[in-house]
């Protein structure tokens, strides 16, 4: 009783119109569109007329579709990529600076990319390794004159991107694990020292355990982030050549925007949604029996 | 020893990390005149400030400019006040089912952007907000909006339910309390969260992309995108100047407020 006592507010109404505003405009703009972008997904439709029920022909379509698999692999090797280059040498980089005199300045150089906006990481990069670019220049310089297409060879061009966004992110990743390293307890550490473990005994036995609530959250992020890939795509190849390095966020614009095919863009979006969901709560619920094992 | 190896290590690695913004900044400063692109790695030139007065005629650009100074003061201010409203609502009030309410506000941000602009592309075409800047504004508001309640309810929770009952013993009313006792004392969390979201809406392509076509309407990024496949040879280093023109406010607001970011997100403020 006492407990419910406390849960009900004499401000009923007052509490309702603080928190409309903010229900309101969400139920308005992003639940309403996202029921209906699900039900133009089980429908024929082109923005003419009325869109025509037709189950999962868009589905089925989708799964038939070189270009849509191409799109889906594509995708895939993103969120390995991702995983691995800007998350690993964002903790290395974190490590390297931790504890440094200066390593605040340091580390500045690895920040500035991450304000730059995607599309203008992709034209600094596209500039870079156009063909005869900065690049082919610079190996040039040192003799080797036969480069590969960068941006044209797939999947050649997927990784060179994935390069690029790398270079966008891995700072923001560094930020995130310094303030893991040191929001970690002294006590500990300085008794490991004592006892003579350093460099890899130290991080193996304690920093990475210690960080590992962090780690979760910065991969969880990572994945979200590269299954959603589009700025940066569109910016270097507009996901080409033909449609070789497209992701499924740009497949999706693209079904959508440029083709006219309202119900498969849709039913991407609504693949792309899902396979995000159950990622994070794969991710979420394997990390969570981990902890609960120890 | 090892100090001045990591010192070592990490200074080369930076001199790599910059190098694209070396040549980013050196060819986007080339007078088209002179420009060629057999020398990427050599400055010639420091046409810098007429490239970028030049670009801003190209495509409509420094009308872009304006609109994007518009989406990115208007949609953050008006989102963090929806937001801390909505924390206001919840921990202050003590809204009923006040979590499963935030649950619904903060849950608009778990899905991919994909899965909304067709229908508000279908929709604004209908009321005719497509192509218009209170269009924009409402939809930058939209997304800023969980985000916004998330940092809020989490700050306001930090604050002692008693702060709110001595107001009220005072005499005040629930909107005289939020406005002169809670937003002021959350002016740091509100000022963290105005500057991330104007940062990610000045930054935004696909919604500039889907809702908008017109030089005045269109956000920068947007216009930058479509300069980049229109404008070629020659004109590259123009290109290149309005990316840094279009980078460049976001990158020194990032630089000025990391230190500030970074001690606020070890403390689990934000």
């Amino acid at each position: 009783m006492s407990a419910l006592a406390k849960r009900t507010t004499p401000y009923l109404w007052s509490a309702r119109g603080f928190i409309a505003p903010g229900v309101i405009i969400v139920a308005v703009l992003l639940y309403l569109p996202l029921l209906w972008t699900t039900y133009l997904s089980f429908t024929a439709y082109d923005g003419l007329g009325d869109p025509q029920w037709v189950g999962l022909a868009n589905y089925a379509e989708m799964f038939d579709d070189p270009d849509f698999l191409g799109s889906l692999g594509n995708t895939l090797l993103w969120v390995v990529g991702t995983l691995v280059i800007p998350v690993g040498l964002g903790l290395a980089l974190a490590l390297l600076t931790w504890n440094l005199p200066g390593g605040v300045w340091l580390r500045l150089p690895f920040l500035i990319p991450y304000a730059i906006s995607g599309i203008g990481v992709g034209l600094i990069w596209s500039f870079i390794l156009s063909s005869n670019g900065a690049l082919d220049q610079a190996l040039g310089f040192f003799g080797v004159d036969e480069t590969p297409r960068w941006l044209v060879d797939a999947p050649l061009n997927t990784v060179v991107m994935i390069v690029a966004a790398s270079w966008q992110g891995i700072g923001v990743n560094a930020l995130l694990f310094t303030i893991g390293l040191n929001s970690i307890p002294k006590e500990p550490l300085e008794a490991a020292r004592l006892d003579g473990a350093t460099g890899g005994r130290l991080f193996g036995s304690i920093l990475w355990p210690m960080l590992r609530p962090l780690t979760t959250v910065v991969i969880g992020l990572s994945i979200v982030a590269s299954l959603k890939t589009f700025d940066i795509v569109l910016g270097m190849t507009k996901g080409g050549p033909g449609r070789a390095s497209e992701t499924l966020a740009l497949t999706m614009y693209k079904e959508t925007f440029v083709n006219s095919q309202y119900g498969l863009g849709s039913a991407i979006a609504v693949f792309l949604t899902v396979v995000t969901m159950v990622a994070s709560i794969l991710y979420l619920r394997q990390q969570l029996s981990k902890k609960n094992e120890i | 020893m090892s100090r001045i190896i990591r010192t070592s290590v990490l200074a080369v690695f930076g001199v790599i990390w910059l190098l694209p913004v070396y040549l980013f900044v050196v060819n986007a400063s080339k007078s088209p005149l002179t420009y060629t692109s057999k020398e990427a790695w050599v400055p010639t030139d420091f046409a810098l400030f007429a490239n970028m007065g030049e670009a801003l005629q190209l495509s409509g650009l420094s009308a872009s400019v304006a609109s994007t100074v518009i989406y990115s003061v208007v949609s953050p201010l008006i989102a963090v006040l929806v937001g801390a409203a909505a924390g206001f609502a919840i921990v202050a009030l003590r809204l009923r089912h006040g979590f499963a309410w935030f649950v619904v506000i903060f849950g608009g941000t778990v899905f991919p952007l994909q899965m909304v602009i067709l229908p508000l592309f279908d929709g604004y075409s209908r009321v005719g907000l497509f192509d218009t800047q209170l269009g924009m504004i409402i939809v930058y508001t939209a997304i800023s909006v969980p985000f916004s309640a998330f940092v809020m309810r989490n700050f306001f929770t930090g604050i002692a339910h008693n702060v709110f009952e001595a107001s009220v013993l005072d005499g005040a009313t629930t909107w005289r309390i939020f406005r002169t006792v809670y937003l002021p004392m959350a002016s740091s969390a509100l000022v963290a969260v105005f500057i991330l979201q104007a940062t990610f809406i000045w930054n935004d392509l696909l919604l500039g992309l889907t809702l908008s076509q017109s030089d005045s309407v269109r956000p920068i990024v947007t216009t930058l995108s479509g300069m980049q496949s229109t404008y070629g040879g020659a004109q590259l280093s123009t290109v290149l100047a309005a990316g840094v023109l279009v980078s460049l406010p976001t990158v020194v607001l990032f630089l000025l407020t990391q230190k500030f970011f970074a001690r606020g997100l070890a403390l689990g403020q934000y």
